[in-house]
């Protein structure tokens, strides 16, 4: 009665193996696929309410705080107000609340695009689809990346008024939306990439987080805790002006003489400063340099970095003494930009989600992903 | 029309044969692991164009990973699958691009309406514009959500959003249908219609693989059956064909006494059926027993022996379907 016929027998015969998927059709872009699935994923993000609340709430805190910071400015420098410029201050300021800001809505925007996707059963019907899994991956960076955008534009008043005040070059604020939109997009990615590995998206939320706050918290912090390790005792030569007690002082001529002083070799760990997304933006976006005329935090950032790139100067300028004009040549750090390579981390870790997640979109799977139901 | 199990399952696959000897679903000896689990362990499966196959098994038998590795979305450890005359593994493309699915479990995106639904899903098939939207337009119709169209797909049932999901597989006009449980959610009338529904795309020439555990309703829709246990296809004595399987008849009668008593002097091995009359009833109080009987021509005999010795036979019928005794002759553990 309960005989089961088992009816086939896996042919003990060689069986041919069947050879790995292609892997043509993942990289397949068409702007059609694309398009597709950043308005699928825009039009549900843009029905959401809470979205309209959020930008509203942006508006309102990055425009009250510009508001008061200016005010702030204003009351601080109302004593000496042709001295000091105040939009470069202003236009810092709002540059670092807006990228700040922005590092930490932009996480949330893509860090749940693919297993929030998959936990609500979406994502297999669309892998199954014509739509190669680049499409989907770089559809849904398109569309986390046009939502980060909407909170930068939403900024735009502010970054205006700052502009307004002047002081500002436009070639500035041009950089400084550029260099802010390239490493939103950079964010996205990297979340993208986490929302791929990990099952939760509670996971890589938090995953994208630390990643974000490696790169602007983390990598600045360990630059600091590692200063003594990078120091040394070194003789520098100094053009000072000697200790005389015998003369007057004043008409005394300088001379070069050559002290053991702890030198910190910034050289050689500048760049867990680079790749910091304020650094970038500064590097590539502050005013002129070495212009003291006005207070300008961006072009003092970009200042600072290049001079922690270049390290100690072999021979310093102590001298007080107008008399003689110094022979210590002017010490220019190195003037080729530091934002390339900043940017570059940044782009080179978004790409790495951004493959990542390709890679784990592809079908057929050898792999189900972790708390997929089997069978 | 009666379901009869898959002619081909039997034998076993020609040494060297093509697999691709039609343009539905060939799968010769898939198996498929996960992790220590072997979730497929040698299916041999046709589903032939213009047919309706049912995929049945219990809990736990691999009917879902089956499905997943001919919707193209999991690599068999080994064997050979094609759909629609491609293999979902190398040329998974063109596979898909002949193959909808309808998964048992899946969502839809609430902030869409159903219109949007379909649309994006005819976008993903690369389905140009304008024969999209006629396409979407006809689908609603067909599943009767034309009057949820533009209404966030939130708002809708759960039968409701299955029947989008089936809109959701048949959108690109697809020439294989894998359906895992379609039928789940739907209220009588929606299952009536989606048994004319595959009826139909069958007649046009569609490959129709459903898996399903309503074996009742399997019984009047399909045309093939293939049963799974423990990730193998196996053939349930009740329809290995060759041999008539005993099956389980109710034969009622005006008088349960003459009824029982003409069954005992044979030596028929009878039981009594639910609503039998107790013990020492009168004689003559109609009731009804259950037997085994084997195959049609068994019944026939049956008939015409009781009526010859004058029991008042007043109806005789088989328990259940033909599928569901098939199943249940699987006596399988479910897992």
């Amino acid at each position: 009665m309960s005989t089961i016929t088992h009816d086939i027998d896996v042919s003990p015969e060689p069986e041919p193996r069947i050879p790995p998927p292609s892997t043509g059709g993942t990289w397949h872009v068409t702007w059609h696929g694309v398009r597709t699935v950043a308005a699928l994923e825009l039009r549900q993000r843009v029905r959401s309410t809470r979205w309209i609340v959020a930008l509203v709430v942006w508006f309102v805190v990055v425009g009250g705080i510009t508001l008061l910071t200016s005010g702030a400015i204003g009351y601080l420098t109302g004593a000496a107000p042709t001295s000091v410029q105040r939009g470069p201050l202003l236009f810092a300021a709002v540059v670092i609340l807006v990228l700040g800001l922005g590092l930490l809505v932009t996480p949330t925007l893509s860090s749940t695009a693919i297993n929030g996707d998959r936990n609500a059963g979406t994502l297999a019907t669309l892998q199954v689809t014509l739509l190669s899994p680049a499409e989907i991956v770089l559809g849904k960076l398109l569309a986390a990346w046009a939502a980060s955008l909407a909170f930068l534009v939403a900024s735009l008043p502010f970054l205006g008024l700052a502009l307004a005040m002047g002081g500002t070059p436009i070639l500035s604020f041009v950089l400084v939306l550029l260099l802010v939109a390239v490493l939103l997009a950079c964010v996205c990615a990297v979340g993208l990439g986490f929302s791929a590995l990990v099952a939760r998206p509670a996971g890589s939320t938090v995953l994208t987080f630390l990643m974000v706050a490696t790169v602007t918290i983390i990598a600045p912090i360990l630059f600091v805790v590692t200063l003594p390790s990078v120091s040394s005792e070194s003789e520098i030569r100094v053009w000072a002006t000697p200790w005389d007690d015998s003369s007057d002082g004043m008409a005394e001529e300088c001379r070069w003489e050559t002290t053991t002083e702890t030198v910190v070799h910034t050289e050689r760990t500048w760049w867990l400063l680079g790749a910091n997304p304020l650094v970038v933006v500064a590097d590539g976006a502050g005013v002129a340099m070495n212009d003291r005329s006005t207070v300008d935090p961006l072009g003092g950032i970009r200042t600072g970095i290049r001079y922690l790139r270049a390290g100690s100067p072999p021979e310093v300028d102590r001298c007080y003494s107008s008399a003689t004009t110094s022979p210590v040549e002017e010490y220019d750090p190195d003037a080729s930009p530091v934002w390339p390579w900043g940017l570059g981390v940044n782009v080179l870790l978004g790409a790495a989600g951004a493959i990542t997640a390709v890679r784990r979109l592809r079908v057929p799977q050898h792999k189900l992903a972790r708390g997929t139901r089997v069978a | 029309m009666p379901p009869t199990v898959e002619s081909t399952a039997t034998p076993g696959p020609v040494p060297g044969a093509s697999p691709a000897d039609h343009a539905g679903i060939v799968v010769r000896g898939v198996t498929r692991s996960f992790g220590a689990v072997r979730a497929l362990d040698g299916v041999d499966l046709d589903a032939r164009p213009g047919r309706v196959t049912a995929l049945i098994g219990p809990n736990g038998s691999g009917k879902t990973t089956l499905l997943l590795v001919l919707a193209g979305l999991l690599v068999p450890d080994a064997g050979h699958v094609r759909v629609g005359g491609h293999d979902p593994v190398t040329d998974g493309g063109a596979a898909r691009a002949l193959t909808g699915w309808m998964p048992d479990a899946f969502g839809t995106w609430d902030s869409l309406t159903a219109r949007e639904v379909l649309t994006t899903y005819a976008a993903a098939y690369r389905m140009p514009r304008d024969s999209a939207q006629a396409r979407v337009a006809e689908l609603l119709e067909t599943v009767h959500l034309t009057e949820y169209a533009d209404r966030p797909a939130s708002v809708l049932s759960r039968g409701q959003k299955q029947r989008l999901g089936l809109a959701r597989a048949l959108v690109h006009s697809p020439k294989v249908l894998l359906l895992d449980e379609p039928a789940s959610g739907l209220d009588p009338r929606s299952r009536v219609d989606l048994r004319e529904l595959l009826r139909a795309l069958a007649a046009q020439g569609a490959t129709v693989l459903v898996s399903s555990h309503v074996l009742s309703e399997l019984d009047e829709l399909v045309d093939d059956a293939v049963f799974l246990s423990r990730g193998r296809t196996v053939t349930p004595q009740a329809l290995a064909g060759s041999v008539p399987a005993q099956r389980t008849w109710r034969v009622r009668a005006l008088s349960y006494g003459a009824l029982t008593r003409w069954l005992s002097s044979t030596g028929s091995a009878w039981r009594p059926d639910d609503d039998a009359p107790p013990p020492g009833s009168p004689d003559d109080v109609p009731g009804g027993v259950l037997l085994e009987v084997a195959g049609d021509a068994g019944a026939a005999q049956l008939v015409r022996d009781a009526v010859g010795s004058g029991v008042p036979v007043t109806s005789l019928a088989p328990v259940g379907g033909e599928l569901e005794q098939a199943y249940l002759t699987l006596d399988e553990e479910r897992r």
